[in-house]
C-alpha cells in the first residue's frame, strides 16, 4: 500500500478533492472526495483513501469511486462510499460495497411537544425506552415470527408491520421505497438467515445504533421548516438499527459465492472483500434479489421500533401518540445498492448505485419522490454523536453528481479498541449529563465505544455537503436522552 | 496471532474471537453442546475466514460460546472440526462481531510456526 499521507490529491475546488488515475495502475475512473482541508488531515489517517482508490477498479464503474466527507476505512468499501456500475456495460454489483448491516438506516420523528413542555419526563422517557425496546448483543424481541411470516417480511417490509398493527399507511409514504424494495425474493435467502433473523424483528441491536430524543436548535431554511411542520425547542426522535443477524448473514453468504466469481468472470480487484459478479449474471441477480429481502427486512425492524417508542411516549406522557404529534418525518437506508436511472454524459443509463455509509438525496419533482416532498426535495436524515448534534437536509439538484447521494453521519475517528483505551465510562457519563443529556447504554463498552469524542464533528461534516450544494440544511437537532444498544 | 501449525492457527483465532466476544458470568462447570463442521475453501486464507464466520454464524442461532476447537482434519481448502459450545446466557456479551472480513488478512508461516492477522467488522 502506497504511503497516504504522501498521496497527492488534485484539489478540483474548495470541496472536492480527486485521487487521478495514475494513483495507481488498474484504476478504471479517478477517486473523488467530498471534503475540505480541515477534514481531510484526519481522513489520510486511516486506509479510506486506499479503499475509494481500490473501488474504481469496479467493471462498469461511471464517472468516479465517490466518498463523502464522513468518509473513513471500512471492509471492501470504505465507509462513505459510493460508486455506480453501468449494468449494460457489464458493470457489476458488491456485496463489499453495502457492508453487512444491509440496509442500515435511520428515522426521524417529529412531535408536537416542545422541550420545556417535556423536560422532567426526559429520564422516565430514557429508561421506559430502555425497558421496553429490545437492544443489545443477540437481543430478541417480542415481535416473534413463524418461517412464513418471516418470508412476508422480506417481501413486504414496514407494510408487513403496519399491516399487523404496527403503525399507519401514511408512515409509508414517507420511507424510502415506500419501505419495501421490489424483487426481493425469499427463494435466494438461506435457511440459517432465516434462523437468525426470525426473532430479531423489532430490536435495536448494539454498536452504533441507537434511539434519541432530540430538541431542534437551530433552523437553516424557514420556508422548509414551515412545510416539515418543525420549529425551535420541538422534540423529534431518531431510530437508527438495520438489518441485525439476517442482514450479516446474507452478505457473509454472498461474499463467500462472489470471491468465486473473480475467477469466473475474470475480475480484478485489489481486495477480495470487493468481491463482485456483473449485475446481469446470476450470481449478481441472486445477491440482489437477497439483499433487497435483508433492505426490507431492515424497514420492518425500524418500523417496529417506532411502534414501540410511540408506545412508550404514551404511557409515559399519558396521551396517544397521535394527540403528541408522533408522525413520521422521513426514514433513508444508508448501506445499500439500488438500480436507478442516472445521467451519464447526456445519456440516460441503468446504474447499480452502492451507497455504504452513505444517503440517497433525490432533488424537488423527482419521480421517486412522495407527493408531500415533491417540492421539498427529500428530507435526509443525518445523525452525528450522543454529545453533539445531528441534522435533518433536503436532497438537491446538484447532488446529481454524486449519483444522487450525501453523507449518512459524523463519521468515525478512533477504533472501538482505541475507545476503550482512553475513555473513561463515568466521566463520560458526567460530562453529558452536565450537558443535560440522559444516557442508557447496555454496557459499559457500548457507552465508551460510542462516545462523541470517536466521531468527526458533524456540523463540519455536514458543512461540506452544504457548501458542495449536494444537500441542503434544514434545521439541526441537539440530543437530550440516548439509548444504546 | 500466533501458532506452530495451521491447525494451532485456526484453534486460536477462533478462541480469540469468543474471548473477545464475551466473558462467562457463572462459575462451575456448565453443560456444553458439541457441534461439528466442515469447510471448503479455494485456499487456506478464504478457508480461515468462512471457518470464523461460520462459528459467529453457529453462535448466534444456537446462542452457544464456543470455547474448544478440535481440529480433526486440515488442508489447503478443507477443514473438519468439532467445536464446544456454552449457552450464551451465561456469559456478559461486550462486542457484537459481525463478521471476520479478507480486509488486511494476513495468514502466512513465520518462523517455526504461523501467523494470521484477521479483520472483524464490530
Amino acid at each position: 500500500m502506497s504511503d497516504l499521507t504522501q498521496l497527492k490529491l488534485e484539489k478540483i475546488d474548495e470541496y472536492r478533492f480527486r485521487i487521478p488515475r495514475s494513483y495507481k495502475p488498474g484504476m478504471r475512473v479517478p477517486g473523488i472526495i467530498y471534503t475540505d482541508e480541515k477534514l481531510l488531515k484526519d481522513i489520510r489517517q486511516d486506509k479510506a483513501l486506499e479503499q475509494v482508490a481500490n473501488v474504481a477498479f469496479l467493471p462498469g464503474i461511471v464517472s468516479a469511486s465517490l466518498a463523502m466527507p464522513d468518509i473513513h476505512w471500512g471492509y471492501g468499501f470504505c465507509i462513505g462510499g459510493v460508486a455506480a456500475t453501468d449494468i449494460e456495460e457489464g458493470g457489476v454489483i458488491s456485496p463489499g460495497g453495502v457492508g453487512y448491516d444491509i440496509n442500515c438506516g435511520v428515522r426521524l420523528l417529529k412531535t408536537e411537544l416542545q422541550y420545556e413542555q417535556i423536560k422532567d419526563k426526559i429520564k422516565d422517557l430514557v429508561y421506559a425506552l430502555f425497558s421496553d425496546v429490545p437492544s443489545g448483543v443477540g437481543s430478541k424481541g417480542d415481535i416473534r415470527v413463524s418461517a412464513k411470516e418471516e418470508r412476508q417480511i422480506l417481501l413486504k417490509g414496514a407494510q408487513w408491520a403496519v399491516e399487523k398493527g404496527f403503525g399507519i399507511q401514511e408512515d409509508l409514504e414517507c420511507t424510502e421505497e415506500y419501505g419495501a424494495i421490489e424483487g426481493a425474493d425469499p427463494k435466494v435467502v438461506s435457511d440459517r438467515a432465516y434462523e437468525r433473523g426470525k426473532a430479531q424483528s423489532g430490536t435495536l441491536g448494539s454498536g452504533n445504533h441507537f434511539i434519541e430524543i432530540q430538541v431542534i436548535d437551530q433552523l437553516y431554511d424557514s420556508r422548509l421548516c414551515d412545510t416539515f411542520g418543525l420549529e425551535l425547542g420541538q422534540i423529534t426522535v431518531m431510530i437508527h438499527s438495520g438489518s441485525r443477524g439476517l442482514g450479516y448473514q446474507i452478505c457473509d453468504e454472498y461474499v463467500r459465492s462472489m470471491v468465486r466469481c473473480l475467477e469466473k468472470y475474470k475480475i480484478n480487484v485489489p481486495d477480495r472483500q470487493l468481491a463482485c459478479a456483473p449485475v446481469n449474471s446470476p450470481e449478481g441477480e441472486e445477491y440482489l434479489a437477497a439483499m433487497k429481502c435483508a433492505a426490507n427486512y431492515a424497514w420492518a425492524n425500524r418500523q417496529c421500533l417506532m411502534h414501540l417508542t410511540r408506545k412508550v411516549f404514551e404511557r409515559v406522557l399519558s396521551e396517544p401518540w397521535e394527540k403528541l404529534g408522533m408522525y413520521l418525518v422521513y426514514d433513508v437506508a444508508h448501506n445499500i445498492a439500488k438500480i436507478e436511472k442516472h445521467i451519464v454524459e447526456g445519456k440516460e443509463k441503468k446504474l447499480c448505485v452502492h451507497r455504504k455509509g452513505a444517503t440517497r438525496a433525490i432533488p424537488p419533482n423527482h419521480p421517486e419522490l412522495p407527493e408531500r416532498y415533491k417540492k421539498t426535495g427529500q428530507p435526509v436524515i443525518i445523525p452525528g454523536d450522543m454529545g453533539r448534534n445531528s441534522y435533518l437536509l433536503v436532497g438537491t439538484e446538484k447532488s446529481a453528481e454524486t449519483f444522487f447521494s450525501t453523507c449518512h453521519g459524523a463519521g468515525r475517528l478512533k477504533s472501538r479498541t482505541a475507545a476503550i483505551r482512553s475513555i473513561d465510562a463515568n466521566a463520560l457519563l458526567k460530562d453529558l449529563e452536565s450537558k443535560g443529556i440522559i444516557v442508557k447504554a447496555s454496557g459499559r463498552d457500548t457507552l465508551v465505544e460510542e462516545a462523541p469524542q470517536v466521531y468527526k464533528d458533524v456540523n463540519d461534516v455536514v458543512d461540506v455537503v452544504h457548501n458542495a450544494g449536494i444537500s441542503k440544511r434544514v434545521c439541526r437537532m441537539r440530543p437530550i436522552g440516548v439509548i444504546k444498544g | 496471532m500466533k501458532a506452530g501449525d495451521l491447525k494451532g492457527i485456526f484453534k486460536n483465532t477462533a478462541w480469540a474471537i469468543f474471548d473477545i466476544m464475551a466473558a462467562k458470568q457463572k462459575k462451575g462447570r456448565l453443560p456444553k453442546k458439541t457441534i461439528k463442521i466442515k469447510q471448503q475453501a479455494a485456499n487456506k486464507e478464504e478457508l480461515l475466514i468462512f471457518w470464523l464466520n461460520e462459528l459467529l454464524s453457529l453462535s448466534a442461532v444456537k446462542g452457544l460460546v464456543f470455547r474448544k476447537f478440535s481440529i480433526n482434519n486440515i488442508g489447503a481448502g478443507y477443514l473438519e472440526a468439532v467445536v464446544e459450545g456454552e449457552d450464551i446466557n451465561s456469559y456478559k456479551v461486550n462486542t457484537e462481531i459481525k463478521a471476520a472480513t479478507f480486509n488486511g488478512l494476513l495468514l502466512r508461516k513465520s518462523g517455526l510456526g504461523w501467523l494470521a492477522e484477521v479483520t472483524f467488522d464490530v
